[in-house]
């Protein structure tokens, strides 16, 4: 006790911390274990970057070819790449690195997936209004690093699956119109399989693209606590202030236990589930392929989209436009776009130009709410679409079959689903399934007299928050 | 301590019961469960991270470590939860909201503090601005060409392989390709000799059924016997290898996207999102019945590129 | 505490799941006793006549050497001799279970090792054709194995042996539980759309090298099933990404949520 008020009157003489810690310990979030989906995905990355750290040890980032003799028999003797080499070495010869590695994988789909569903919270709860914009906009940002993350680290094992995958990622930079040839050989560092393609995915990987991911992490929480955080409508709750439990030690304690529950889980992932056994799949062989080829699960409805594209490429002039185009490199373009713009174009036909720190019920909004809807349909049609011949083999069902039901399906169900969410948020925005809401901030209570008399609640809430008189 | 009231109220404002509270009440019922589950689970970690040294120093085990980790910090996480809701002093707090703008007033002073002392001369549309602007950009751009040496320039790189005219046929061990390599309804990844495993140069010889091949006339001339045909194994789609070979229906299929191609009639594209036929590469037989080639292929290999139907091959 | 039951059951079929499923790569007897050529007995010859008309002659024809009956019924001359009956016997895909889909599905053998031989040593000196393969995965190579079976079997059956699907009703069957004799015999015969010779260079059954890579080849598919260090927990499947997906979002996403309600409380 003695040497921790030792050294906070040292800080404080210093830097002056008691006081800002002490505000800083005293904001206020409020409850629901839907805002916890973000945290669920920054202690992704907590894992991630130590796992990777790690990883970073033992990992070569070479297409130097070395002959394999490790433990792993049915490569012995067999000529690898220096970076293949070096994953199946952490793999198999250092202790604890096949955990290590598999829970990064792990981490690395369930950090996406955490992504996409605070996003999904963010998106349906209309918490992008104003004045959540720019926050927004840094969390578009902070999913296209995770994918661009994902990917890169996907490839970094040079094994045969993903060198599929960069060769995919190749002819889709090649069918950007006009700049495509240019743009590639310079990303790639020639003709496919130029030698560099591993260095440079290491370099993004490792750390131009953490450096920016931790920074705009560092930016996207720093506006939320400039802002404070949006809450759900409920009693005593209004516009111009935040209910909820203080960051100590309420929230600090919730966060731990959080942070530790997601490590778990991701351990328990990697030491138990398989995840890419790239010595199965062996070292990369421009001319070699396996079956099924798929990229991992965030990459899917690209894969999909490649699945469901239309045969039609363009001649312009003696120009080409390639029918990879349309599916990888258009679409994701006006999706994202879309994406990424929401909240300026909800502003633009809702005309709203007012604050919201409330959140919307999904039902309040009913056209947004239909039209996200709408969106993940058509994200996890492509993404089915992406496995078919795993589905295929699963439904016995032939692969033409269910591309062609999930083209009908690409053109028919993203407005369906947008008709019934919206006729489901109209009519359960008539019902009174939570009445608390309807009378926010308005409560009945018996006086002494035996009848009922309205109280506000801003008296109670006077009396929970310490005053300044 | 000078403080204003104002400040010193914003900093010192301690609630006793908060501060001391918990400490000095008595715990109830509930509490003293909930103490009991946390430190159960606390002491499940304390095992579980003896067992993670035993596992490590004994050598390690994939799933037993994972199993061991996994509960040791779940049970710590559960530990934590349990303090979290059940043993904390948990109270909701009402906290006000601060205006976030700073104001027409507050913005009047920030451009004030930005445009004091810089001096008249810089004025938007003065010349020194310009060339500033200008120096600016000159620089950036010039900053910007080391990005050209990335990569090389594509010229027609996209479109030749190392196939040319006389070019023996080889497998990917370098062994050479006859007649007799391929049995009938069987197939071989093929490379010029010289350039075995080169990605672009890739081929499918395949031996196909006599009399089943649908080409145009100068095309069947260069089929060695009208039965061993060579493809492209690049897909003309996203450029994977399209290693299927289905012998019954004489077709290649892709595996990462399911183009499917027909051997017969030209390796068109008859299903998927292909939209060219893969290349067929022209043969011919050399000495002791050893393949060679013609020529390169006949179009340019793999996916479509913005220039790949203009200029010379 | 109804949460908490949620998560702990959540975690026990989680358990459930994800047990590495080491018990599954029990080494099954190698070999079979058709290994052995089909001797020339009249006893054996005389079954067979007798099980091919009961059993096979009401579709093939009752001439072994002759035509079918149905045109989509392939004649038995031109579907790869013995080694073909030999294969689709033990492997259960002949007789046929029932006359829906054209794909020929492994299943159950229906006939015993000895009616088994009969048949083989029948038809397979009937269409000219009684070899068998032989295939010793002991002598194979193993690196070597996974070489040819890189180059030439791994587009369809994937390099882990899972399988994939192949277009239409054709599926490249998942290799992890085959017999070296199936993987010799179908290399030979190229049954329903395997190219022969499975895509290997210079195949020709019976020459000294083939017999090498075949043997080479089944020693790598051996493998797949009794590989020892095929670490890291269960396999999912073998099918790559796709199921791991499925994981990350139900099993890792769907358990962090379940903690995010129960650490939230009632909010």
């Amino acid at each position: 006790m003695m040497v921790m008020e030792r050294s906070l009157k040292y800080l404080d003489e210093r830097l002056g911390t008691a006081s800002l810690a002490r505000k800083t310990l005293r904001k206020v979030f409020p409850d629901h274990w839907s805002f916890l989906l973000g945290e669920i995905a920054l202690f992704c990355l907590v894992v991630l970057v130590f796992t990777g750290t790690f990883l970073t040890f033992f990992y070569n980032p070479s297409v130097k070819e070395v002959i394999y003799d490790g433990p792993y028999d049915p490569l012995r003797g067999a000529t690898v790449s220096a970076a293949f080499d070096s994953v199946l070495r952490l793999s198999f010869e250092v202790r604890a690195g096949l955990l290590m590695r598999q829970t990064h994988h792990w981490a690395a789909l369930v950090f996406v997936a955490a992504i996409v569903i605070h996003l999904c919270r963010v998106f349906f709860t209309g918490a992008f209004r104003r004045p959540r914009e720019l926050n927004w906009l840094v969390g578009i940002l902070l999913l296209f690093l995770a994918l661009g993350e994902g990917f890169t680290g996907y490839s970094l094992p040079d094994d045969l699956l993903s060198g599929i995958g960069l060769r995919i990622f190749y002819s889709v930079t090649l069918a950007i119109p006009v700049i495509g040839t240019w743009a590639t050989y310079l990303l790639f560092g020639g003709e496919f399989p130029a030698g560099d393609i591993i260095s440079r995915l290491f370099v993004f990987h490792v750390m131009l693209l953490p450096a920016l991911l931790l920074g705009l992490v560092g930016a996207h929480m720093a506006i939320l606590v400039l802002q404070k955080h949006t809450q759900f409508v409920g009693p005593g709750r209004t516009e111009r202030n935040v209910v909820g439990k203080r960051l100590w030690p309420e929230q600090t304690f919730k966060s731990v236990s959080l942070l530790l529950f997601t490590t778990a889980v991701l351990a328990l992932l990697g030491g138990i589930a398989q995840i890419n056994p790239i010595w199965q799949y062996g070292p990369f062989e421009p001319f070699n392929v396996t079956s099924p080829a798929q990229p991992d699960w965030y990459i899917g409805f690209l894969d999909g989209a490649l699945r469901l594209g239309p045969p039609w490429d363009l001649n312009l002039f003696g120009f080409t436009i390639s029918e990879v185009f349309w599916p990888a490199v258009l679409f994701p373009g006006i999706a994202f776009g879309i994406l990424t713009l929401w909240p300026w174009i909800e502003r633009r036909f809702s005309k709203d130009q007012a604050e919201h720190h409330l959140l919307d019920r999904p039902r309040d909004a009913p056209v947004r709410t239909g039209i996200g809807a709408a969106g993940l349909t058509v994200f996890f049609i492509m993404f089915m679409e992406g496995g078919n011949d795993i589905f295929g083999v699963l439904l016995n069902i032939s692969v033409e079959t269910i591309t062609q039901i999930l083209q009908w399906g690409l053109l028919v169900a993203p407005l369906l689903t947008f008709l019934v969410t919206y006729w489901m948020c109209k009519s359960l925005g008539r019902t009174r399934l939570r009445p608390a809401q309807i009378n926010a901030g308005v409560r009945l209570s018996r006086n002494t007299s035996g009848g009922y008399e309205v109280a506000s609640l801003e008296p109670a809430s006077e009396e929970l928050e310490p005053s300044s008189k | 301590m000078s403080d204003s009231d104002q400040q010193g109220s914003e900093r010192v404002d301690v609630d006793p019961q908060q501060e001391h509270g918990p400490t000095d009440r008595q715990l109830t019922d509930d509490q003293r469960k909930a103490g009991r589950s946390a430190g159960i689970a606390f002491a499940v970690t304390i095992v579980c991270g003896v067992g993670l040294f035993v596992v490590y120093f004994s050598g390690g085990q994939n799933q037993l470590e994972g199993i061991l980790f996994a509960v040791a910090l779940g049970g710590l996480g559960v530990g934590v939860g349990i303090w979290a809701n059940r043993l904390l002093d948990a109270r909701e707090v009402v906290e006000e909201r601060h205006e976030l703008t700073s104001g027409p007033a507050g913005r009047q002073a920030f451009g004030d503090a930005l445009s004091a002392e810089v001096g008249p001369v810089l004025g938007r549309r003065s010349m020194l601005v310009k060339l500033l602007a200008g120096a600016g950009g000159a620089l950036g751009l010039a900053l910007l060409l080391p990005v050209l040496s990335l990569g090389p320039a594509p010229g027609n790189t996209l479109k030749v392989t190392p196939w040319a005219r006389g070019k023996r046929v080889v497998d990917e061990e370098g062994e050479l390709v006859t007649l007799d390599s391929v049995p009938e309804d069987g197939f071989l990844t093929v490379f010029p000799e010289g350039s075995e495993g080169a990605a672009d140069a890739q081929a499918l010889l395949i031996h196909v059924r006599p009399g089943s091949l649908k080409l145009p006339a100068d095309r069947l001339a260069a089929v060695p016997e009208g039965t061993h045909v060579a493809y492209s194994k690049i897909c003309t789609h996203a450029g994977c290898p399209v290693g299927l070979y289905r012998a019954e229906n004489q077709s290649l299929l892709c595996p990462c996207h399911q183009s499917q191609f027909d051997v017969a009639d030209g390796a068109k594209p008859f299903f998927g999102p292909a939209a060219r036929p893969l290349p067929q590469l022209p043969l011919g037989v050399g000495e002791d019945g050893v393949l060679v080639a013609q020529g390169d292929f006949y179009d340019p290999v793999g996916p479509a590129f913005w220039d790949m139907n203009r200029g010379k091959r | 505490m109804r949460r908490t039951a949620i998560l702990l059951a959540g975690i026990a079929v989680l358990a459930l799941l994800l047990t590495p499923a080491t018990g599954t790569a029990t080494s099954r007897g190698a070999g079979v006793a058709a290994q052995q050529q089909p001797s020339d007995s009249p006893a054996l010859h005389a079954r067979g006549l007798q099980l091919y008309q009961n059993a096979c002659a009401s579709c093939h024809g009752p001439n072994p050497n002759g035509p079918s009956y149905y045109p989509r019924v392939p004649a038995l001359k031109d579907t790869g001799g013995a080694a073909a009956v030999d294969w689709a016997l033990r492997t259960g895909r002949m007789p046929w279970k029932d006359n829906k889909g054209p794909a020929i599905e492994r299943g159950e053998p229906r006939f015993n090792e000895e009616d088994i031989r009969a048949l083989v040593v029948y038809i397979g000196t009937a269409v000219g054709d009684a070899q068998l393969p032989q295939v010793d995965p002991a002598q194979g190579d193993l690196q070597r194995g996974r070489d040819l079976y890189g180059q030439a079997c791994a587009a369809c059956h994937g390099m882990n042996g899972a399988g994939a699907a192949l277009g239409g009703e054709n599926i490249a069957v998942s290799l992890q539980n085959v017999e070296p004799q199936d993987v010799a015999e179908a290399i030979k015969i190229g049954p329903g759309q395997m190219p022969v010779g499975g895509g290997l260079t210079d195949y020709e059954f019976g020459t000294a090298s083939s017999t090498e890579e075949v043997n080479d080849i089944a020693r790598y598919v051996e493998s797949l099933r009794t590989d020892p260090y095929n670490k890291g927990g269960a396999p999912i499947g073998g099918k790559g990404p796709v199921p791991e997906g499925f994981v990350a979002w139900v099993i890792g996403l769907g358990v962090l949520v379940l903690a995010a309600r129960w650490i939230a409380g009632r909010g």
